[in-house]
């Protein structure tokens, strides 16, 4: 068995609808399912192996589905998280407040929990409507805030490395 | 009551007096005696500190306990203390340790063993039963067909059931605690699939379940079926290819319950670290059981065939084994008991069995006696050196072949003396006296009961000529009609005695005698018998005769001592001629003998 010898942790992709969850992730590994899961069970699971300073950690990323008004993400899925990545899409405003209710979710489901806020479609900045005051709260608690693109791939495996890291240390 | 020198405590500390002073010391003492005293034992015990082993071991197993809790670098610093403890220990006193670990090495070993042979055994029977049937010739033409490797084929049409993977899986996280597979089975990505499983198990029971503890327990694609085993801190799922029996999903609820026993701790306090739960892999193999098509619809018809040509073959074999079994016995009997062989010994090689031993010139060929039984040249020879049998049964069949006695005679054996008996001819009867003993292993033959047939006859011709007599009338000397028409049956008796005589080597003198009655003259009656005689001599005509001496003698009157008639003297009949034949007695007797 692979997993053995190496510390597994379950993390979590949460944000709102086309934040750029998905893409984050298949920047970071490469995907085995196809993305058909999200639409039929709501979540998509890939992994990733990841060294934090002596330690080997197998990440497996359950990426699921954007919240919006036709689907609600399930709160079972959440259970067992050892941390997740809270994405904001800049260019959205909206999806601020999308992230701060899976936060709130979040924290119901896995309790305290470390986790990476990330600013997407940095590649996009031109276009972003978002400041950090708006997200400051969000910020607050989080082990790490990055601007990431899954465009060019900027700030993604900082943001990967960062809540391994926070979750290794407990 | 007051106390006299009580200091008052409103005073301030640079007003106070040596009586003050005293009276607080008192007070001190009075007050914290017990305080001080503990104090001073304390300090005393820090300046002169020094580790207590029985301090130490109230608190080593609650602080090992709390260290191993903590991080890894305790059980990482017993590591090489304990691997060299237990080399030592080995070392030192191995039966300990033989004794401690057989309890555990003895079932693991026999367990193992038992699997690897239950496998080969299986596979076994299945390669024969698969290549032999015509069942197996539509596989193989299958998987020819199909591009499949023949064990695949076969897998797919023998296989009732197989769980081919195990996942144990953390409930609260869905991250994979162990997995096991079975042989030819590859697993890949079995962490995502134990996540997607818990989702889908999530997911499931989200939308559809009625209560929370309400789980997803089977799934079913194809020929494949997930069985989903719940437990409180894990999950059990067992891949299955075929139709798996319900008894299988007691196995897997066994093996959860015993993992759950087992790990309990391990389970609850799970934090991504799999390492504490790799035990568990004996327990998950446990599950990985399989089940083929029953063997009952009978072995196939090639293998009847087989075993019957294979028996049939054994059959022959042995029945050819037993033949030769038994004619070699009748070969070594046979030359055991005939007289004139004797075997010393017998070197066989591959197919060829070569005699040595002894043969009297006069014994039975072998090579008769090996066709006579069914032997060839190639297969058995005979080195025989030449030797003389002396025992009584050789010595009379070499007598029978040298003496070669007319069937009239008998040959016996009698101590160490050659018997004959019987009738024989006196020409072979010399010949055995002569030959007789010079035939080894005879010393001395008895002929007391061989009757020479040439003697006998010649006795019974005299006999029968010496009762022959032809009468004259008064002073006849000349023969009647009647008289002459004796005289042939006489001479042909005479004329046989010459014959036997011949071979008898005798010179019998026959006389013949002419007599007269007592009337007249003496000379006359003596001329007239002396007539009488000749004239009966000269009209025998015998003709010539080789061993017989034919003699007239005229005897006249016969005497009273010698009546050639009964009547007595004087009658009629004292008138004739009659025979009487004459063998030197000695003669006769060596004859006889």
């Amino acid at each position: 068995m692979k997993g053995q010898g190496v510390v597994q942790k379950k993390v979590c992709m949460l944000g709102g609808f086309a934040v750029g969850k998905t893409s984050l992730v298949k920047r970071f590994v490469t995907g085995q399912f196809s993305e058909k899961y999200h639409t039929t069970i709501g979540v998509k699971i890939d992994q990733k192996s990841q060294k934090v300073e002596d330690t080997d950690m197998l990440l497996v990323l359950w990426d699921v589905y954007g919240e919006d008004d036709f689907q609600k993400v399930r709160a079972s899925y959440l259970q067992g998280s050892s941390g997740y990545l809270l994405v904001v899409d800049g260019t959205r405003i909206e999806t601020v407040e999308v992230a701060r209710q899976l936060h709130k979710l979040a924290t119901q489901s896995m309790g305290s929990v470390p986790y990476v806020l990330v600013i997407n479609k940095h590649d996009l900045q031109e276009s972003w409507k978002i400041e950090p005051s708006m997200y400051e709260d969000l910020a607050r608690n989080a082990s790490v805030v990055l601007q990431s693109s899954a465009k060019t791939g900027e700030g993604v495996e900082l943001a990967f490395a960062e809540l391994a890291r926070r979750m290794l240390k407990g | 009551m007051a106390l006299p020198s009580r200091p008052s405590l409103t005073k301030s500390s640079s007003e106070v007096s040596p009586e003050d002073s005293q009276g607080f010391s008192y007070l001190r003492r009075l007050l914290l005696a017990p305080e001080q005293t503990e104090l001073e034992r304390l300090k005393g015990r820090l300046e002169h500190f020094r580790l207590q082993p029985q301090d130490v071991s109230r608190v080593l197993p609650d602080a090992i306990g709390l260290r191993a809790q903590q991080d890894t670098r305790l059980l990482t610093s017993m590591i090489p203390i304990t691997q060299e403890a237990l080399s030592l220990s080995i070392k030192q006193s191995p039966q300990l340790i033989s004794d401690s670990i057989a309890p555990i090495l003895g079932p693991a070993i026999r367990k193992a063993i038992s699997h690897a042979m239950r496998e080969m055994v299986q596979s076994l029977q299945q390669a024969v039963e698969d290549s032999m049937s015509w069942r197996g010739i539509q596989w193989r033409w299958e998987a020819f067909r199909t591009g499949k490797s023949f064990s695949e084929v076969v897998l797919l049409h023998t296989l009732r059931f197989r769980v081919e993977q195990v996942f144990l899986i953390h409930k609260k996280t869905g991250l994979l605690l162990n997995h096991v597979v079975a042989e030819g089975v590859s697993g890949q990505g079995e962490e995502v699939i134990s996540g997607m499983l818990t989702a889908i198990q999530d997911f499931v029971r989200d939308s559809f379940g009625q209560k929370q503890d309400d789980a997803l327990e089977s799934l079913r694609i194809g020929d494949l079926t997930v069985w989903i085993e719940q437990g409180s801190g894990a999950i059990l799922a067992g891949v299955i290819r075929g139709a798996p029996p319900l008894e299988l999903r007691e196995v897997f609820q066994e093996t959860l319950e015993t993992l759950h026993a087992q790990f309990s701790e391990h389970l609850q306090t799970f934090q991504g670290d799999a390492i504490p739960l790799k035990e568990s892999r004996i327990h998950l193999e446990d599950c990985l059981q399989a089940q083929f098509e029953s063997k009952t619809q009978g072995l196939p018809w090639a293998f009847w065939i087989l075993l019957g040509l294979l028996m049939f073959g054994i059959g022959m074999w042995a029945f050819q084994a037993y033949e030769d079994q038994q004619r070699w016995s009748k070969l070594l009997e046979r030359l055991d008991q005939e007289p004139g062989l004797v075997v010393m010994s017998i070197q066989e090689e591959g197919q060829l069995a070569t005699f040595y031993g002894l043969r009297d010139p006069m014994a039975i060929p072998p090579e008769q006696i090996l066709s006579d039984i069914g032997y060839s040249s190639q297969q058995v020879k005979f080195h025989l050196e030449p030797f003389m049998d002396l025992t009584p049964a050789f010595v009379q069949k070499r007598a029978m072949i040298q003496l070669r006695p007319p069937s009239s005679v008998i040959v016996g054996w009698e101590g160490t003396a050659l018997v004959l008996a019987g009738e024989a001819s006196h020409a072979w009867i010399q010949q055995a006296q002569l030959v007789g003993p010079l035939i080894p292993g005879v010393t001395h033959i008895q002929m007391g009961q061989l009757i020479d047939t040439d003697v006998r006859q010649f006795e019974t011709l005299k006999s029968k000529l010496e009762g022959k007599k032809i009468s004259f009338g008064r002073g006849e000397s000349s023969l009647s009609k009647d008289q002459r028409s004796a005289l042939p049956g006489i001479a042909e008796i005479i004329r046989a005695m010459d014959q036997v005589a011949l071979v008898l080597d005798l010179t019998p003198r026959i006389l013949i005698q002419g007599f007269t009655s007592p009337e007249g003259g003496k000379e006359i009656n003596r001329s007239l018998s002396l007539l009488r005689a000749k004239t009966v001599l000269n009209e025998l005509a015998i003709g010539p005769v080789r061993a017989i001496n034919l003699q007239a003698v005229g005897k006249g009157p016969p005497s009273a001592d010698e009546p050639v008639s009964p009547t007595g003297i004087g009658v009629s009949q004292d008138r004739q001629v009659n025979f009487h034949v004459v063998v030197e007695s000695d003669r006769v007797t060596a004859s006889r003998q």
